[in-house]
Parts: C-alpha cells; sequence; structure tokens
C-alpha cells in the first residue's frame, strides 16, 4: 500500500499538503486537491491509522518513565510529551521508578519485548550498554536530566551544577554567610550536582563549607521539613537555607513557621524547579526555573524525530536548557526588581 | 519604475514585509497580507511551548498602541501546514522563532526550515515576558544565538533588535559577527500605554510593548545607528505608516520596511497606499529603483562634537493669512517672534536660531537664514 511520503512525491507536493487534503481540505486550491485525489486513486492510498502501523511495524505507543510521581515536575513533564504524542495519533505508556534501578529495568525489559516505537526517560539510571539493547532494536530514546557524555540517545538537559550555583549565589549576594543547604539523596546525579553548585558559589565567595550546613533531604515535603528542622537547631544555625527542590522548600517552610521564625526575616529560603505551588505559597518562593512542561513537549518532538529517521548516531540530537533564577518574596531580596520586570 | 529589492537573498517584489505579530498567526491571515501587496510575510512569534495569550492585552492610545501579548498559541507542529499554504500560494514567509538557548533555538529553526519557512527573523526582543534584561541585550548571548542558527540552516537568518537597550552598536557587531544575514529594528519600546483616573489602574495589569507613530524616531535612529556599524542588510520597523515614512527609513539604509499597527488602526488598504505613493514620488524625483536613494541621508549625520556652530536666524518669508493661529508666538522659547498689528516678524536681536518657528508654522512662513 502506498504511504503518504510516496503520494506527495508522487503529486509534487508537501506531505503537509497531502495531510490537509484529508484534515483541512478547505485551505487547499481545488486544483491542487483535485490532482492529490487523482494521486490518492491510483496509489490506493488511505490514511487509515491500524493498516498504517500494520504495514511500517510501528504500535504508534511510546512510554514515558519517570522517577516520582509525587514530585510535580514529573507529571508537568509527561504533560509536555502527551501534548505532543496525542497530535501525533500515539499513545502514552507512563512508568514510575521511585529512582530504583531494578524497576528501571523491569519497565525496560517489558518494553523490548513487548514493543513500544520510543522511549523519554527522565533522571534515568541507564547506562551506555542499556541504552544499546534500546536502540538495537530500533527503539528511540531520548534522555531527560542532566548533560551526559557518554550517550548514543538524543536527549533534553539542564545544568543542575548551575542552578545550584546560581541559588546559592543569590543569597550571597544578599549578604548571607551562613547558608545551609538541604540536599537530595546521593544517589541522585542531578541532586549531587545541585550540591556541587552550592559548594562552588560558597567557594567562589570565599566563604567556609561547613559540614553542619548541609542537611540530606528526600526530594520530597516531609524530607525539607525534617533537613530544615535540623539545620535550625544546629549550634550555629543558617539565616539562609537552599532546598534542592521546591518540594523540600515547602517542607522546610512549614519547619521555619513552626519555629516561630518568619520568612524571609529571621530564615531566607530558595529552592529549585519553579512548580505551580511555588507562587502560590505563602510567601511565594524563589527558585530555580526548571521549565518541565516545555522540557516534555521538546523530548517528545525529538523522540519522532528518531522515529521517522531512524535511530542511527548521526541523528541524535542534544537541546539545552538554561537554568533561571525566578526572585519572589521568600529570599529577603528587598527590591525584588526581577520579580517586578519579569 | 522597480520597487524591487534583494533581501538576504530573495526577490523581493516592492520592500514592505509585514511584521510578526497577531496579523501573520495563521496561514489565512499570511495570505490575506500578501493579497494586500506584502512581497513577503513574518510569521507570530514560533516557540517550543505555546503559552496562554493574558485577555485583555491590548489598548490603543497615546498616539500608538500597547501591548502584552506574548507569542503564537499554535505548536510548532501546527506551523507545518500554515506555513505550507502561504509556500503554495507562492509566498515569502520568513519564520520569526524564539528559545533562550544556542541549542534550543537551532532545533526550532531547523524544524521551520524543513516546513517550507525562506528565512528566519530570532525574536529575542519582546520587552516583555522575559524580564529587564531581555535576550537581545547581552552581545555574547546574542552572538551564541544567532551562531548556532546560521550553523543550523541553509536558510539566511536575520535578528530582530530591542530598542531597550544601552548600545545598539555592539549588538549589531556581534550580530554580523555571527554570520547572520540581516538586523530588522525595532521590536516594541518598553511601556505603560496609561493610567485609567477613576479606577486608579495601570490600562493593562503589567510593563508591555509600544508600536505606533509615535515610536517611528526611535526607529529611525536605530536603523541608522545600525547601517552605520554594519554591512549586513536592515529591515526598518517602527510606526510606519504612509510611503512618506516608509521612505525615511529607506533613506537611513533599510532595505526593506515592516509594518503591522498600521493595517491593525487603519486597514489593508494602507499597503496598496504606500507602494502608490512611492512610485509617485520617485518618478516625480527622477528616481529609477530603491538603490538609488537608500542610505542617501546618512552622509546628512555627523556626531555631535563633528557639528559647527553657524550664526543662524529665523526670518519671516510671508505675509501669514492664519491670523487665529499664533503657534509661532506662543512657541518661541526665546520671545523673538513678535506681532505687531497682524504683521509677524523675529527680533534678530533675540532669535537663538533654534529653528523650532519654521516646523511649527502651519503656514510655512518662516525660514533660516545665515548670519544676524
Amino acid at each position: 500500500m502506498a504511504t503518504i511520503r510516496e503520494v506527495a512525491k508522487t503529486a509534487g507536493v508537501s506531505i503537509a499538503t497531502v495531510s490537509r487534503v484529508f484534515n483541512h481540505p478547505e485551505t487547499v486550491a481545488s486544483e491542487t486537491r483535485e490532482h492529490i485525489d487523482r494521486i490518492i486513486a491510483e496509489l490506493g492510498f488511505s490514511p487509515n491509522g491500524t493498516a498504517r502501523s500494520l504495514a511500517l511495524n510501528k504500535t504508534s505507543i511510546v512510554a514515558l518513565i519517570i522517577p516520582d510521581i509525587l514530585n510535580p515536575v514529573f507529571p508537568e513533564i509527561a504533560k509536555g510529551v502527551e501534548d505532543v504524542v496525542h497530535r501525533r495519533g500515539y499513545s502514552l505508556l507512563l512508568c514510575n521508578t521511585e529512582s530504583d534501578a531494578v524497576k528501571e529495568n523491569e519497565y525496560l525489559a517489558a518494553f523490548l519485548g513487548r514493543r513500544v516505537d520510543g522511549i523519554i526517560i527522565a533522571e534515568g539510571l541507564l547506562d551506555r550498554k542499556g541504552e544499546e539493547q534500546v536502540l538495537g532494536k530500533g527503539i528511540a530514546l531520548v534522555h531527560i536530566g542532566r548533560k551526559r557524555n557518554d550517550t548514543w540517545a538524543s536527549s533534553v538537559y539542564t545544568d543542575f551544577e548551575l542552578g545550584g550555583f546560581m541559588a546559592t549565589r543569590h543569597l550571597i549576594e544578599q549578604g548571607f554567610k551562613r547558608i545551609g543547604i538541604i540536599a537530595g539523596p546521593e544517589g541522585q546525579a542531578e541532586q549531587l550536582d545541585k550540591l556541587r553548585g552550592y559548594e562552588r558559589a560558597l567557594s567562589e565567595a570565599g566563604l567556609p563549607l561547613d559540614p553542619d550546613l548541609v542537611s540530606p533531604g528526600d526530594c520530597e515535603i516531609e524530607g525539607g521539613y525534617l533537613g530544615a528542622k535540623k539545620l535550625l537547631n544546629a549550634a550555629s544555625p543558617p539565616r539562609a537555607i537552599f532546598a534542592c527542590n521546591d518540594l523540600m522548600a515547602i517542607g522546610a517552610m512549614d519547619a521555619i513557621k513552626t519555629a516561630g521564625l518568619r520568612i524571609p526575616n529571621d530564615v531566607a529560603l530558595v529552592g529549585f524547579d519553579n512548580i505551580r505551588m511555588s507562587a502560590l505559597v505563602d510567601p511565594k518562593l524563589t527558585t530555580i526555573s526548571y521549565p518541565a512542561h516545555r522540557i516534555g513537549t521538546i523530548a517528545a518532538r525529538l523522540l519522532f524525530d528518531m522515529i521517522e529517521t531512524g535511530t542511527e548516531l548521526s541523528e541524535r540530537e542534544e537541546i539545552y536548557i538554561q537554568p533561571e533564577l525566578k526572585v519572589r518574596r521568600s529570599c529577603g531580596h528587598s527590591g525584588r526588581l526581577q520579580e517586578m520586570f519579569n | 519604475m522597480d520597487l524591487s529589492v534583494d533581501y538576504v537573498g530573495l526577490k523581493l517584489k516592492n520592500p514592505l514585509i509585514a511584521a510578526a505579530g497577531p496579523l501573520t498567526r495563521n496561514g489565512a491571515m499570511m495570505k490575506k497580507a500578501l493579497d494586500a501587496g506584502f512581497a513577503a510575510v513574518v510569521t507570530e512569534t514560533i516557540v517550543t511551548e505555546v503559552r496562554r495569550n493574558v485577555r485583555p492585552r491590548l489598548v490603543n492610545g497615546a498616539a500608538g498602541m500597547g501591548n502584552i501579548g506574548l507569542y503564537s498559541d499554535f505548536t510548532l507542529e501546527e506551523w507545518e501546514s500554515e506555513i505550507a499554504q502561504v509556500k503554495e500560494a507562492g509566498g515569502i514567509v520568513i519564520a520569526n522563532i524564539l528559545a533562550h538557548t544556542p541549542s534550543e533555538m537551532s532545533y526550532i529553526a531547523r524544524v521551520v526550515e524543513k516546513y517550507g519557512a525562506d528565512a528566519i527573523e530570532l525574536g529575542v526582543a519582546a520587552p516583555h515576558g522575559e524580564g529587564l534584561e531581555v535576550l537581545s541585550s547581552d552581545p555574547d548571548r546574542m552572538y551564541g544565538l544567532a551562531a548556532a542558527t546560521v550553523d543550523a540552516v541553509e536558510l539566511p537568518v536575520i535578528v530582530k533588535m530591542s530598542p531597550n537597550v544601552t548600545n545598539l552598536s555592539k549588538l549589531a557587531l556581534a550580530v554580523e559577527r555571527s554570520g547572520a544575514s540581516a538586523i530588522s529594528a525595532i521590536d516594541t519600546v518598553r511601556s505603560i500605554i496609561g493610567v485609567d483616573l477613576e479606577t486608579g489602574r495601570a490600562l493593562l495589569p503589567t510593563y508591555g510593548g509600544y508600536s505606533g507613530a509615535a515610536v517611528r524616531p526611535i526607529g529611525l535612529a536605530a536603523v541608522a545607528t545600525i547601517a552605520q556599524t554594519v554591512d549586513i542588510q536592515v529591515s526598518g520597523i517602527g510606526g510606519v505608516e504612509n510611503y512618506h515614512d516608509a521612505l525615511e527609513y529607506i533613506m537611513l539604509g533599510a532595505s526593506t520596511v515592516q509594518l503591522l499597527t498600521a493595517i491593525v488602526l487603519h486597514g489593508y488598504s494602507v499597503v496598496p497606499s504606500i507602494l502608490e505613493g512611492m512610485k509617485r514620488w520617485m518618478a516625480r524625483q527622477g528616481h529609477e529603483s530603491l538603490s538609488g536613494i537608500r542610505g542617501k541621508a546618512l552622509a546628512s549625520l555627523y556626531s555631535f562634537e563633528e557639528l559647527r556652530m553657524e550664526p543662524y536666524t529665523a526670518r519671516v518669508t510671508a505675509h501669514c493669512a492664519a491670523q487665529h493661529c499664533d503657534a509661532c508666538v506662543t512657541g518661541c522659547m526665546y520671545e523673538a517672534v513678535v506681532k505687531d498689528e497682524g504683521i509677524y516678524s523675529v527680533d534678530k536681536a533675540r532669535c537663538a536660531g533654534c529653528g523650532l518657528c519654521v516646523s511649527l508654522c502651519p503656514e510655512k512662513c518662516f525660514m533660516l537664514e545665515w548670519g544676524p
């Protein structure tokens, strides 16, 4: 059976034009439309989804693997992916790994057997060998997360180290010298990057690294609460805190308020991610923007580029999204100039 | 009479281009602009992520228009058929795109190239939604975005510049160094369009972009600055309403002229009327093509310190019939213009040669002469 590509080629028009003959015929000049209709009849083209997927050995299903379905960043990514996927007439499978390598592997193994056309994996643990297995089966693969130097797949990445640096430097610029951090789990490279950024900002400002000011967290609200409590109970508590994600920052807010302290007057606070909730809490949270929805849409596009053109190495793409500081009211930035003019 | 222009390698039948905005938001609207006589259209800004536009977002006033609208509400994919519609009709489409990193910008550029766009314009200069320091205010960042896009596509790349910057020359040099083919200027001017005194509220709820006739002098200065700094082509934008305005931009070095607000406020008939007016003026002046006048006025611009002290004073050249007007008397800050029994004259001892009366008088009764 003929493909839309063959119809377009024979008719001497673009694929978009053929597609519009089916979807929006009123936008195609009548002469062109009749000409294309003739070619469609001659070649026996039918835009039927099932027929097409059988002919092309495609499933019209893609998968998205995320580490934490309760962290609003990842549903936001999923929405971005789904916006693009749905328009292409595909369905989306969503898998949650809890950043557990075993769980991630189980999902991947299932996909290799049952076939999906492509996989997007956010902050995944998959190594290069695992990638080879996926790509070797002709399944497209896109990473979301930090920059990977050793990869065969396309990726949409941001610089978490730079984000951590920007958050900490912003607090230093406000005059704070004792700045605490509520870090993410050590096993997660993205979270470790943010801690490295914090350390670099302190050392560039000539401030000492005090292990008492580093509190471990779990990337969830509870961890933020406990992390902040630990920092506030230190012998010499910090006047400012950088929480490595917004959920932990929200937990920290609770701990700070419960201790009878005010934000930002007594303790300034900066988060990371810019989830929707961060603009709703009181006081509104200063944070580093991680445009999750946008990242999702771009990742899905890269995935379809790969599905359409093949999984050869030359086709892989890397798109960088720059972290940006969103200044709101939680950090004692008295002028709040940026907030006003954004 | 030949109004055709070779702009970034595109053969345009005339120098008028429909600027990026709501009037170029889809294929049907772009075709409408081309039917009105525009030689090419620039799409509304195409981004990877659709952001909803706030309501309301446009206010007419202060001799122009204030707007806080953002970008296209079509997805990247939807632009394929919108651009294809214009290409099938034989139109020339410049895709205006926006992203914040070089890799994302070049990705969108490659996609719209595949969709059939004829050139790319980087829409990095919107004065709202992007913070005070717009993307285009940092020469290094500007260079990075433009150079990556130039590398990524075969198409000519144009960079749109903001008037809300301190040193336009530095930015223009960065753009030229990136390998871009042209600069378009200006995007809208950061503004507050007004305040409603009754409610005590600003007319729009955030800082926005100002366009329309009032921004033309700002656009002219930007175009002249760019034309005097770099060798790449310039597209003049800002407050063009008639052939006179368009020719001003061309005489200051613009190859093409873009407009949008005048179409919104006065309708598509502005386009044929500008083209007719241009042809008539050129015929009267004996110019066969625009190349004869392009950049002609740049030679009349000097740096401030090069200006000479010339002993000009004003003189009344004719008896004024408009006795009720008195604009010259009111407007003379040196109290040199006097009216005595219906006769206007200039007190040479008081006249400071400022020249305001020459442009102020609707009857054109004043001139400047050399010497006291």
